[in-house]
């Protein structure tokens, strides 16, 4: 589960609590990011996320948060069997109002990048000298 | 599709470990769940080179251990049916796991709670006046004040004589109503934490 941490924690642990709070809000952009072109089953998507900054901490919370998003209306899902008869998978694809979510958080972390990129350029400069 | 058995074994304590922490989700999606993940081990497993059991533990632990996975689905699921349930029981109980991860869950839990009471405790004097008609009512002083058993007839007055039968059913009521519609409104904006490196 998670826990809230208090004044006690290590420098290093404010920093590693931080990043699981950033992923965790970045990793559900992410994932319907990945459907955007089409649909895509568990591995697949974690193949993707596994290209750029690491989002995913344990491969196994992808899942359940597949399963919330499609709760929640924005993902649908279909069982298909694989090619050459091995186990068959689960294909998520984005619904009209996943793509309607996805678009407004995806024009979200655009500025935001752009903002927060601005803001760290000088700690980054700094640090190269 | 046969894997060596020592691997085998450790897939199927995988997933029994997985079907145990998941235990009071409805029956079908816990066998929804296992077939999945159950796919993605295998085609890990397929990928690449010689599939060792070293590999395989590499595999089951990069999925990360049953006990920390299956708790996000529960809270998600529980949730998101208290989100669209009017039981009283499954808001409390959906409103008690978000209070256990956050101040904002706390505090709706102990509305909900609240709420619940007070709405009991009117049914309660509605159901409760015909035994000790005397002893139950909307007390106003001097002495006692609100509503209740109290001990003896006391001296106090009481304002709403037998009509605290149907205004208490009402009451009980229209307060069970708000609260469900509130906690309700107020679990859209639940969130949860999924486990990080360092809880792990």
């Amino acid at each position: 589960m998670y826990h809230v941490k208090h004044t006690s924690q290590r420098p290093l642990e404010v920093v590693e609590n931080w990043e699981a709070q950033v992923r965790k809000g970045w990793l559900e952009l992410a994932i319907l990011a990945s459907l955007w072109q089409r649909k895509c089953y568990g591995l697949e998507i974690l193949r993707k996320l596994e290209e750029g900054v690491s989002l995913v901490v344990a491969e196994g919370t992808v899942y359940p948060i597949l399963a919330r998003l499609k709760a929640d209306g924005l993902l649908s899902s279909e069982w298909v069997e694989s090619e050459g008869g091995g186990h068959p998978r689960k294909y998520y694809s984005l619904t009209p109002l996943g793509r309607q979510r996805a678009r407004s958080m995806a024009r979200y972390a655009s500025e935001f990048f752009q903002n927060v990129g601005s803001l760290i350029e000088p700690l980054i400069q700094e640090g190269k000298r | 599709m046969n894997h060596p058995p020592k691997i085998q074994a450790r897939i199927d304590s995988y997933l029994m470990n997985l079907r145990r922490s998941l235990g009071n989700l409805p029956a079908e999606e816990v066998s929804e769940i296992l077939r999945e993940i159950r796919g993605h081990i295998l085609e890990r497993a397929e990928a690449k080179g010689e599939l060792t059991e070293e590999r395989m533990v590499e595999i089951l632990k990069a999925l990360g251990r049953p006990e920390d996975i299956a708790p996000l689905y529960q809270a998600e699921a529980l949730v998101s049916r208290a989100r669209a349930s009017l039981s009283p029981v499954l808001i409390l109980r959906g409103a008690l796991r978000w209070a256990m991860v956050s101040l904002r869950g706390f505090v709706s839990f102990l509305v909900a709670l609240f709420g619940y009471a007070m709405g009991l405790g009117f049914f309660l004097a509605a159901v409760a006046k015909p035994f000790l008609p005397d002893r139950v009512g909307l007390w106003w002083g001097p002495g006692e004040y609100g509503l209740g058993v109290r001990d003896a007839a006391p001296p106090a007055t009481e304002l709403l004589g037998w009509w605290i039968i149907p205004v208490g059913l009402l009451a009980g009521t229209v307060l069970v109503i708000l609260t469900t519609r509130l906690l309700r409104f107020l679990l859209r904006f639940a969130k949860f934490g999924r486990p990080s490196a360092a809880a792990g």
